[in-house]
């Protein structure tokens, strides 16, 4: 097993309600987390893609990892709506602001895109709303061919007993067509009590229909794999990582690097196991 | 059947139980948005009886559960649930997310098959 | 479209009968089994305060010392392996680790340097190891064991020299390290202490004195309680927890296990830290004594817990921490030198001895 994370904490303009957020995950036992803004272009007019905020700037001094003498690691994220395929800017020099990409889609053959076609590294599964579709077996196991997650978020069924309902729905069914590969749980919490602990969220994948140990990886191992997935989609062919030298200290650079140099087979690390 | 007949006779025997354990035991705390509020033993258990009911209905209500101990003042608790409804317990722990209007939590802090194990959890070493 | 929520969770729990008379009673080697000890926790019945014999046991416990930010290959320094490993048996374990997420490492007493890593460790460091029984789906956590004592791992040999390159220059694993010695205690371990920042610690002593509790009759001759149903009175006792409200039994329906009897007075003891099997086994000898003398109760129990995060469980088995990674053992003494031995583990780690 990997370390746990939660890859989906939403990003919100109160600063201190988002550090509040930050600082509680991190006393769960979550060694990373992932702040996630959310784009929901509409048809008709053009609408800017947000940039993260640095991390640096939001919070001075990262919390400590419960029981650990490190401190949590925070990245960034961004999640597109699409109800249209326009919505998918492939190449969009606005998505490389963000460490992990993410889409949302709403209908079957956005959906049959995104996981055959988007170079991404999550597809959320909606928990608000009945899916106006079945999942089939041939996109999904295109998605987890290609490595891709798909990702099922815990805080509405917290917040609202319907959306209880819609979550569940929607996660076996989804977890019948995946047979629980290459499945994330996150939590998406807009506050600090709408967060779990990662043995929680664990025992919450069995209501979902995932195995023990299918539920365990779904925090930790698949979210590493993700992590490795984003940083290849930043690579050519895994090989070639290219970086701003005047904006990044060498000491970063090395970081990023460092996984790079370890693994041998550069075609398996799309894969990312 | 000679060996087992010696065996009767010297004091030794060996018995091993496997996923024999009847009951599972949680540790947990519960956060409430406003920390000043205060809840009674009784009122916990209800609370707790009502995530049941919310998550898995009226069977959910039924499911037998014990509050073996409950500190007033730091909303700690142990509880005592047969091994079959762990995973109903404590997944309605997880999705309560309000109490009275207010939002809250539940911190599990530790599951075991074991009482024993709930106090002595070398998670908990502080050295300084 | 059925969830089955109700899976069991699984436990195991082995029960062992024996006497100490028994010329081939196993306890000394099972105890010994479990190296790594946490907690070590008394239960006196029908004693107001422990005799002093007890006593100087409980309060001469080894010190053992925590490491910050200890570099891994330290532990291979020449002078160290030559004052502490090949002499003694050393107990070091990776403190603030934990086994089902990070990279934890343990020097057993034989020598062995046990090393539980995941992928991206395992592949830097670049020695041969095993992928773990417990990997699921993936292979994402690998054990390496090497032997210290062995002659290619001798200081200047090339198993050596390998495992201090990888150490040192390619996976640079450092952390905090809990520390122990036995026969030496720390001043074995000076060669390596003196470089780093330590601290030493004594094993803490709690004392609990208990009145008015409902025991369960224990006999010797056989379980005359229910094993989970004995372990879970400790538990009760152990957690302070009162059976009295069975007037009401809404909030709880637990009570003493029946037949039971009053006790006027117990005596609940625990230490707690690093504590080394020859200090458990020295308490069991001291407990044997206290024993011999005529007693209202002629039981005397001694629960040790074992480190969640330690990478082997009993033995050399490989440990894994998948909801509470418990292991324990619960020795039940009796005056007639017949003992109970429960030892328990999650399941699917090893079995116990």
């Amino acid at each position: 097993m990997s370390v746990f994370m939660d890859l989906n904490v939403v990003y919100s303009a109160d600063r201190s309600s988002l550090r509040t957020v930050i600082e509680t995950a991190a006393h769960l036992g979550f060694s990373a987390v992932a702040i996630n803004y959310v784009f929901e272009p509409t048809s008709k007019k053009k609408q800017e893609i947000p940039t993260p905020v640095k991390i640096n700037e939001l919070i001075d001094q990262l919390p400590v990892v419960q029981g650990r003498s490190r401190p949590i690691r925070v990245l960034n994220r961004l999640t597109v709506v699409m109800s249209d395929s326009s919505h998918f800017r492939p190449n969009a020099a606005e998505y490389r602001c963000f460490d992990l990409l993410a889409v949302q889609p709403t209908s079957e053959k956005l959906f049959h895109a995104a996981c055959m076609l988007y170079d991404v590294d999550i597809i959320c599964i909606s928990v608000t709303e009945k899916l106006p579709f079945f999942f089939k077996r041939a996109p999904i196991n295109g998605a987890i061919d290609r490595g891709v997650v798909f990702e099922v978020s815990y805080s509405a069924a917290i917040r609202d007993s319907t959306m209880r309902r819609y979550t569940i729905t929607n996660a076996t069914c989804l977890m019948e067509s995946c047979k629980g590969k290459n499945v994330i749980l996150s939590s998406a919490a807009e506050k600090a009590l709408e967060l779990r602990g990662p043995y929680d969220v664990t025992n919450l994948g069995l209501l979902f229909g995932l195995s023990d140990g299918d539920a365990k990886e779904a925090v930790s191992s698949t979210c590493r794999a993700v992590l490795l997935h984003a940083e290849t989609r930043k690579t050519a062919s895994g090989i070639i990582y290219t970086t701003n030298s005047q904006q990044e200290a060498p000491g970063q650079q090395e970081a990023l690097q460092e996984p790079a140099d370890c693994e041998a087979p550069a075609a398996k690390r799309a894969k990312a196991t | 059947m000679k060996p087992a007949e010696k065996e009767e006779e010297s004091v030794y025997k060996r018995v091993v139980l496997k996923n024999a354990s009847p009951y599972q035991y949680m540790k947990i705390c519960l956060v409430l948005e406003d920390e000043s509020t205060r809840l009674s033993a009784v009122e916990l258990k209800l609370f707790i009886i009502s995530g049941l009911r919310n998550l898995y209905g009226e069977v959910g209500a039924a499911l037998n559960f014990d509050l073996l101990k409950y500190d007033e003042d730091t909303l700690t608790a142990f509880l005592r649930v047969t091994s079959r409804g762990l995973v109903k317990l404590w997944s309605s722990l997880t999705l309560l997310g309000s109490y009275q209007n207010q939002a809250c939590a539940f911190r599990v802090l530790q599951v075991s098959s074991f009482l024993l194990s709930l106090t002595g959890n070398s998670r908990d070493l502080q050295l300084d | 479209m059925s969830v089955d929520v109700s899976p069991t969770p699984q436990s195991l729990l082995v029960c062992d009968r024996s006497s100490f008379l028994d010329q081939k009673n196993r306890l000394n080697s099972q105890v010994e089994q479990l190296r790594f000890n946490y907690k070590v926790s008394l239960l006196l019945p029908e004693c107001g305060s422990a005799p002093s014999h007890l006593d100087s046991v409980l309060n001469s416990f080894s010190s053992f010392c925590v490491i910050r930010n200890l570099p891994i290959y330290e532990l291979l320094d020449r002078h160290f392996l030559e004052s502490a490993v090949y002499h003694g048996s050393v107990y070091g374990l990776s403190y603030g680790t934990r086994m089902d997420e990070d990279n934890c490492v343990a020097l057993m007493p034989n020598g062995r340097l046990s090393l539980s890593l995941d992928k991206d460790s395992y592949e830097l460091l670049g020695l041969q190891g095993k992928p773990s029984r417990f990997n699921h789906r993936t292979r994402i956590r690998f054990v390496v064991s090497i032997d210290l004592t062995d002659s290619n791992m001798a200081p200047g040999g090339q198993g050596y020299l390998r495992l201090l390159t990888g150490l040192k220059s390619r996976l640079q694993l450092q952390t905090d390290f809990l520390l122990s010695h036995h026969p030496g205690g720390i001043p074995s371990l000076q060669p390596l202490l003196s470089r780093f920042e330590w601290s030493e610690h004594k094993p803490k002593v709690v004392h609990r004195s208990l009145t008015d509790l409902a025991c369960p009759v224990l006999t010797s001759d056989q379980w005359s309680c229910d094993p989970h149903s004995f372990l879970e009175w400790l538990g009760a006792v152990d957690a302070d927890i009162s059976s009295e409200n069975s007037s009401s039994t809404f909030l709880s329906s637990w009570v003493c296990p029946e037949p039971q009897r009053p006790v006027s007075q117990a005596l609940s003891v625990s230490v707690c830290g690093l504590l080394l099997p020859q200090d458990l086994h020295r308490l069991t000898q001291a407990l044997r004594g206290y024993l011999e003398q005529p007693r209202l109760e002629s039981w005397a129990s001694m629960t040790v817990h074992g480190f969640v995060d330690s990478v082997v469980s009993w033995g050399e088995n490989e440990h894994r921490v998948h909801r509470g990674g418990h292991n324990f053992y619960t020795l039940l003494m009796f005056h007639n030198h017949m003992y109970h031995l429960h030892l328990a583990s999650e399941a699917k780690d090893s079995c116990p001895p």
